[in-house]
């Protein structure tokens, strides 16, 4: 290149024409001297064409887009600018080559430092660089090797954590046991105590117990030793008078020996069945409510006792309420308080059996301890009874007031409810015994399974077996009531009996005598013997001291024989025959009666051993009499 | 005939001097749920229950000074229950640091001719409003949270429309005159609410 420029220079030296005139003269262009020659090349100078090789890339890359004026530049027409001096463009050259120069330098030494610049290689085709496969393995080795170790780093931090809340929860930190005791229990924050209630107040108890606990931190825990299993970070702190455990026990007992007592009973009386989940806080909460309730319904219990006045006086004494409500019947009601330190001394034999109605008689206490609530309609009224409220503008007069007023204590509920117990247990003992003892007409009775707490009923039937189809006539609806019993005969008559049982007994003595007559009556009716005379009173013939005596005289088809039967309840069965007068024995010879058809009316009695004949009962030793008496034809 | 024998005492006592002591305070409509939660919570645990109430107020003016005012309020849902008349006197001007509003209350028993009577003795309707909304009890404590609805056309109370965006919340005892400690239960009751509602008391004459 330098020789070719080296060449052109040389032909310079002829000076170029410019024009030739129309004379021929020659007009040279004026010889640039040496200077300007000098100029010129100096700018022919390409400093981007250089034949070195061992530029840097980047360099080289750099200076081309912005040297890529400069050529274009040479190309065209010199223009000589005579304002700059000529070596301007040179200089201004070789100064950006300078800057050039000394940026490449900069990099370098920054370069060599490795503090603040690397240099990496660019990517390459993998076609073009062919690395070994071994080192491929290696890299990706290292790769998996890094990424395993951070899950794995990951995962140990996850399961400390969880290693860390079940510690927790074992432990039980206070706050969730809080919560635990708060989802259960009403508590509230006063000051910086926390308070709780644990009486019947929110479901209408009116008992003037305060009823609250207070929720203590348990802070008396090494954590150096090992954490017991049921320790519990919370404690509750219950009033001192509700400590323990309490029940009711309530017992009938009869001062005869006749039936014995009805027993004893406790209520309330629950056993510390300590689930698993259970706390300890909250076993001792329901205790002290239990207790708390105890209290109540013998408090209401004793106050009506004392106010209401009942033929036999009620006695209270300390914690107990004895009354009677029948003469030679106690019932006691009475507070069992135990504050739990001590065993209790009387042995208490009896366990609590597991009886239905024991809860509906817990269950009927509590309902009779609440009131319940009925809200005002329009909501501005007061609150009231809603009847009391109708009694202005109905006009209601004292009477309807009164009867309005709720006049029934708690107390006269149980003993109303007690009577009424005894009543039915004894007239079933009655019916049975009566039943066990008498076989010849059979008692049945059949109790009602739907009764109300004040009033029972059964049904009962006098047969004789295998006749009772045939008489079927006595049958009593009894209605145990309170106090009474309320006979209904099937024949309409009402008749009321006291509770002594005696008279019970002997009614039904006397409706047994009176069956074996009816029986004899339907009997009669089916063998086609005539009825004669039926009474169910008769005024003849001992007195009998339970009820009366019946009687019956049958008459049979042909006339010829009589059956009559006196029944008394006490007095047993009699049964006479008639025979006719031919029959008898000695025939009283008259002279007015003569002619032998008078032999065949019925004349003498005969009376009948009902003991020693056959049959199995009265009825049926009847029918064989009647079958014997009435001669084939 | 002798005339039954007239007590020449007054009859005082008993029933006949009741005060009311009332705190009031009003909620968001928006807010409602969880006040109604709370209550739920706070109060006796019972169903709530809604009433819905149709309140008359009547006026008899007199020559002179302040009109006597009654009310009279009859229930929506229950249309058989009897009318309940209420006087409310003008609230006792007591020391500042009673806590809730009391005045003498008279409450009265009605039958539905309630309206004609009222009329006949010369009240005339002032206004009348339509009230639903959901009652709460605790103990002698009554909550009332009611919607306030205008009766359009007076005497229909199916049109109605809500007066406010709110629902009014009135925290109200009775009890005889002189028992101071009702007005401090009914102070802590309130407190138990406080972020939801504030119940204060309001002086009606300071509204006119």
């Amino acid at each position: 290149m330098g020789a070719v420029r080296i060449r052109s220079c040389f032909l310079q030296l002829i000076a170029q024409v410019q024009e030739v005139s129309l004379d021929g003269l020659e007009t040279y262009v004026p010889l640039l001297s040496m200077s300007q020659n000098l100029a010129k090349l100096a700018q022919r100078i390409d400093f981007n064409q250089s034949s070195d090789s061992d530029e840097d890339g980047p360099e080289r890359e750099s200076r081309e887009p912005w040297g890529k004026p400069e050529p274009e530049e040479d190309e065209g027409t010199v223009k000589f600018q005579p304002s700059l001096w000529p070596w301007d463009s040179v200089r201004n050259n070789l100064r950006s080559a300078l800057t050039e120069m000394c940026v490449l330098h900069d990099v370098l030494s920054v370069l060599k430092d490795k503090k603040y610049m690397a240099l990496d290689p660019v990517s390459q085709d993998p076609a073009l660089t062919k690395t070994p496969q071994v080192f491929q393995l290696i890299s990706k080795k290292k790769s998996l090797a890094t990424a395993a170790q951070l899950l794995l780093k990951g995962a140990e931090k996850l399961t400390k954590s969880l290693a860390e809340n079940q510690e927790q929860r074992r432990q039980r930190d206070f706050n969730s046991e809080l919560l635990r005791l708060r989802s259960q229990w009403k508590l509230r924050k006063v000051g910086h105590k926390i308070l709780g209630d644990l009486s019947y107040r929110s479901a209408g108890s009116l008992f003037p117990h305060h009823g609250t606990f207070e929720v203590i931190k348990n802070t008396d825990i090494d954590l150096d030793k090992k954490v017991p299993d049921d320790y519990c970070p919370l404690n509750v702190q219950i009033p001192s008078d509700l400590e323990g455990s309490a029940y009711i026990k309530v017992s009938i007992q009869k001062q005869s020996a006749d039936i014995g007592d009805l027993g004893t009973v406790s209520l309330f009386r629950r056993q510390p069945k300590a689930k698993p989940g259970s706390q300890m806080w909250h076993l001792k909460l329901e205790a002290a409510q239990n207790v708390l309730l105890c209290k109540e319904i013998f408090a209401q219990l004793s106050r009506e006792a004392v106010q209401i006045k009942s033929q036999i006086p009620h006695i209270v004494v300390k914690n107990q309420i004895i009354s009677q409500p029948f003469p030679g019947l106690q019932l006691s009601i009475s507070l069992c308080h135990s504050t739990g330190e001590k065993k209790s001394q009387r042995a208490s034999p009896d366990k609590s059996k597991p009886d239905d109605h024991l809860y509906v008689l817990e269950h009927n206490l509590h309902q009779l301890i609440r009131e319940v609530h009925t809200m005002p309609h329009p909501a501005s009224s007061p609150f009231g009874h809603k009847r009391l409220r109708l009694a202005g503008p109905m006009a209601y007069d004292k009477a309807e007031i009164s009867s309005l007023q709720q006049s029934e204590g708690l107390l006269e509920k149980i003993i109303k409810q007690a009577k009424h117990i005894f009543l039915r247990s004894r007239t079933a003992r009655t019916i049975d015994s009566l039943a066990s003892r008498i076989e010849d007409p059979q008692i049945q009775a059949h109790w009602s399974n739907i009764n109300s707490v004040y009033e029972s009923s059964v049904k009962v039937l006098i047969t004789s077996q295998g006749y009772e189809q045939i008489c079927k006539s006595i049958q009593l609806q009894l209605n145990i009531g309170v106090e009474q019993i309320r006979v209904v005969h099937r024949d309409g008559r009402v008749i009321t009996l006291s509770h002594q049982e005696q008279e019970l007994q002997d009614f039904l003595l006397s409706q047994m005598s009176q069956h074996q007559v009816h029986a004899v009556q339907q009997l009669a009716k089916v063998m086609g013997w005539h009825v004669l005379s039926f009474s169910n009173h008769v005024g003849l013939g001992p007195i009998e001291s339970i009820g009366n005596a019946s009687a019956i005289t049958v008459a049979s088809p042909s006339g010829e024989h009589a059956i009559s039967v006196r029944n008394g309840p006490e007095s047993g069965c009699k049964v006479l025959v008639q025979f006719p007068r031919n029959q008898a024995k000695e025939l009283p010879k008259s002279d007015a009666v003569q002619d032998a058809r008078w032999t065949h009316l019925r004349g003498p009695y005969r009376e009948v051993h009902c003991g020693r004949m056959e049959g199995r009962n009265f009825v049926y030793k009847m029918e064989l009499l009647m079958a014997a008496l009435s001669p084939c034809p | 005939m002798e005339a039954p024998p007239v007590t020449v005492m007054p009859v005082t006592g008993g029933t006949i001097n009741m005060m009311e002591y009332l705190l009031q305070g009003s909620v968001l409509d928006q807010s409602l749920e969880s006040l109604l939660h709370r209550l739920r919570g706070l109060c006796d645990n019972m169903e709530p229950e809604s009433f819905a109430d149709h309140e008359l107020v009547y006026l008899l003016k007199g020559q002179q000074g302040n009109p006597f005012m009654l009310r009279g309020r009859r229930s929506l849902l229950h249309p058989t229950a009897p009318w309940h008349l209420r006087y409310l006197g003008q609230p006792e001007v007591g020391d500042k640091s009673r806590h809730a509003l009391v005045r003498n209350c008279v409450d009265v028993a009605a039958s539905h001719s309630l309206p004609e009577f009222l009329n006949e003795m010369g009240f005339r309707m002032d206004h009348e409003f339509v009230a639903k909304g959901q009652v709460f009890r605790k103990g002698a404590m009554k909550v009332v949270v009611s919607k306030l609805l205008r009766v359009l056309a007076t005497g229909n109370t199916e049109n109605t429309e809500p007066l406010s965006l709110s629902y009014l919340v009135e925290l109200s005892v009775l009890a005889p005159a002189g028992q101071d400690t009702v007005s401090e239960d009914m102070r802590s009751f309130a407190e138990q609410l406080k972020p939801l509602v504030h119940l204060e008391k309001i002086d009606p004459k300071r509204l006119m």
